[in-house]
């Protein structure tokens, strides 16, 4: 009764996600940008969730290498139609110092799971969990999808925000000179 | 839904979108009307009352919580920065004016969880409620562009005037959607 009352939560949360993704869709038309925005370094605040698979996982860890951290929730449109390109950058620059961050923002686990096996591309990247959104709040997220790049000495370098192809060559070069620093 | 002929016919060009207009999507239905000036784009499109149940149900409001929001008139609300230079916007500025009814600000977030507090609704349904509202203040930077609903206080099938304020450069500009209308019961 538990596991059907949980898949029987995840399906009406995806078919009412695909509802609302509809009527988004004529939002939606303006297609994702490319650029991101450089800003004045600074230290990125703490992140520490859990993530999917149980883990815990400390920003501070991620210490020498470019992190790209993606604030986003399976409800919102363009959080969904970025995602895929967010697999294929981590794929670009797989065994490079460069590692994505997903923080989904006050979903569970079956709620994200139903979203992102539904996707044609597995996602290979940790998606942590910020339930009550705290974490969202010390970033100063504002809404939803906000993505930060962190260099590797911890600090805010450069941000998004709303939907990006984040495989494009643009933020590519990006992250390469950050690599290459 | 209904699809009489003459809609699934209907214009969908980038023409209805130089400057301000409207244009309906043939597949939904739904109406969405566009501004663009100063280097902003705003765009809202309708979101039916049974999308808003749907949603906000989804996830964890109780169907008497999800109806208050859906009785009022529901739109997915678009900026953009299409511009050089950054630009900002205060929701709180925003101004929507009916017939007969004095312009008013759209209701906050703030607002709202008060609401939903009354309401008894859960911290998570309360949390995924915030992040899916339109940002009460945004910086965006050339190429950003963020999207969220807006709630209006205007009967199913009615009509507003909407004056959206955003600040660019150190100056406030100000462009009007007009006769933005509200989706009906069975949209």
């Amino acid at each position: 009764m538990k596991i059907r009352k949980r898949v029987s939560k995840a399906v009406l949360a995806a078919c009412c996600v695909f509802g609302l993704a509809v009527a988004a869709q004529a939002a939606d038309l303006s297609p994702l940008s490319h650029s991101l925005t450089t800003q004045t370094p600074r230290p990125a605040p703490a992140l520490k969730l859990k993530s999917l698979d149980g883990q815990l996982l400390d920003l501070t860890q991620f210490k020498g290498k470019v992190v790209l951290i993606n604030f986003w929730a399976t409800w919102c449109p363009p959080c969904r139609r970025e995602m895929p390109s967010m697999e294929r950058l981590s794929q670009a620059l797989k065994g490079e110092a460069f590692s994505v961050l997903a923080v989904d923002v006050g979903e569970d686990a079956d709620t994200i799971e139903a979203f992102t096996s539904q996707l044609d591309t597995t996602l290979g990247f940790p998606i942590l969990l910020d339930t009550r959104s705290h974490t969202m709040q010390a970033w100063k997220v504002a809404g939803l999808p906000t993505t930060f790049l962190v260099d590797r000495q911890g600090r805010i370098v450069a941000s998004a925000i709303g939907g990006r192809e984040f495989d494009h060559p643009e933020i590519i070069r990006a992250i390469r000179e950050l690599l290459n620093k | 839904m209904r699809f009489p002929i003459p809609t699934l016919l209907a214009v969908w060009s980038a023409a209805a979108f130089a400057g301000t207009g409207s244009s309906v999507d043939a597949e939904t239905g739904l109406t969405t009307w566009q501004t663009e000036s100063q280097g902003i784009q705003v765009r809202l499109t309708q979101i039916s009352p049974d999308q808003a149940r749907s949603f906000y149900q989804a996830r964890g409001f109780s169907p008497a919580a999800a109806e208050r929001y859906a009785s009022e008139c529901v739109f997915m609300t678009v900026v953009r920065n299409i511009g050089d230079t950054p630009i900002q916007h205060r929701l709180a500025d925003w101004r929507y004016e009916s017939a007969g009814v004095p312009p008013r600000a759209i209701r906050s977030k703030t607002e709202w969880e008060r609401i939903w507090k009354q309401l008894g609704a859960a911290e998570s349904a309360r949390i995924a409620f915030t992040w899916a509202q339109f940002p009460d203040t945004q910086t965006f930077a050339s190429g950003d562009w963020n999207q969220g609903m807006t709630s209006y206080s205007v009967p199913r099938g009615g009509q507003f005037d909407l004056r959206v304020v955003w600040r660019a450069g150190g100056t406030i500009h100000s462009e009007k959607l007009e006769q933005v209308k509200c989706a009906h019961e069975n949209s």
